[in-house]
């Protein structure tokens, strides 16, 4: 039964610490866009549009 | 003081809009939540059924437990994850379906099934040691899940070599299908040679399951589970891999990036406690750093 209960934590907590690094690089990249996108400077309207 | 206001928003990362191609739709987010927590479900589960409820097997005792969870593993790496991978690569390569869409998916595909890979020859070594005495054989199945593990670590390594995103799509897509000339052989290397791996439980030749009752049910259970979790995987890392793409910097520069923004973080701070500070006048270290990476 050692066996089994090791094959399933390495497996289930490979499987799970993958997933929480997801998450995480997930959240890491969506706050990277919304920061570029934040700091962009307002595009000016051509003078034609005035 | 407009360039306090600049580095004020800087700081307040979900403050700015999204760019239209990365907005993602509410049905979708909610899509991927109900994936995951049916996944997360049906795991448990599938953990529950396979360690307490089943009977131990005959001949293999409590061992065949593993059998709950390495077949459903190894379906997902070969199959649904490597398999994938393939047909997008295909789908880019072909002229009239070309698009980064095909890339990115198979990238994902690619990484989430490294990972169930991994867990394929873990879980089947653990299995191998007390039923066959050893954690490894150089047995056809096994050497060849290894080989196509190799082979998808070089697709992601390839991955990361700078170019332009459609040479790098295209050699990608030729990578991956190189290495999905590896599936079939490791689907068929049981049939084909005399191997120490069992052959198939249920997709066997003659179509009749030799797994009945309870353990078939945790089977079937365990297969439908980790495909839930690929899929909930797949998508999250379809989202980062567009993401990636829509800023096109590599780990570097992010993370050059995110202290620089963190530098500018601590400004905004002073600046707001003394406005009448004089070197707030000056940019942004945020604003100038990410409007580049934005170019």
């Amino acid at each position: 039964m050692n066996y089994v209960v090791a094959g399933y934590s390495i497996v289930l907590g490979i499987l799970f610490l993958y997933g929480v690094q997801l998450l995480w690089r997930r959240r890491r990249w969506t706050r990277l866009v919304a920061r570029v996108e934040a700091s962009r400077p307002p595009v000016d309207p051509a003078p034609g549009d005035r | 003081m407009t360039t306090t206001a600049a580095a004020t928003s800087a700081t307040t990362p979900t403050a700015g809009p999204f760019p239209p191609g990365l907005v993602q739709s509410p049905r979708m987010i909610w899509t991927t939540r109900i994936i995951g927590i049916a996944a997360a479900v049906t795991v448990a589960l599938t953990v529950w059924l396979g360690l307490w409820v089943t009977p131990p097997d005959k001949v293999q005792g409590d061992l065949v437990r593993l059998v709950y969870i390495h077949p459903g593993v190894a379906w997902v790496a070969l199959y649904l994850a490597f398999g994938l991978a393939a047909v997008s690569s295909l789908l880019y390569l072909w002229p009239r379906t070309r698009s980064l869409f095909w890339d990115r998916l198979a990238a994902a595909a690619v990484e989430v099934g490294v990972v169930f890979n991994v867990c394929t020859l873990i879980s089947g070594s653990i299995w191998g040691r007390p039923t066959w005495g050893v954690w490894w054989a150089w047995d056809a199945r096994l050497t060849l899940t290894a080989v196509l593990l190799i082979l998808f670590l070089g697709y992601l390594t390839l991955r990361r070599v700078p170019a332009e995103p459609d040479v790098r799509a295209k050699r990608c897509a030729y990578a991956a299908l190189f290495a999905a000339v590896d599936i079939p052989l490791v689907h068929f290397s049981v049939v084909w040679w005399k191997t120490l791996h069992q052959g198939a439980t249920v997709l066997n030749a003659n179509l009749s399951p030799s797994i009945h009752g309870s353990m078939a049910w945790t089977l079937l259970l365990g297969f439908v589970a980790l495909t839930l979790v690929f899929v909930w995987m797949l998508l999250v890392r379809y989202r980062i891999g567009a993401l990636e793409d829509y800023l096109g910097t590599g780990e570097l520069e992010v993370a050059l990036l995110e202290r620089r923004s963190e530098g500018a973080d601590g400004l905004a701070a002073a600046g707001a406690a003394d406005v009448t500070a004089p070197d707030v006048t000056a940019p942004a270290p945020a604003a100038t750093a990410t409007a580049e990476v934005a170019r």
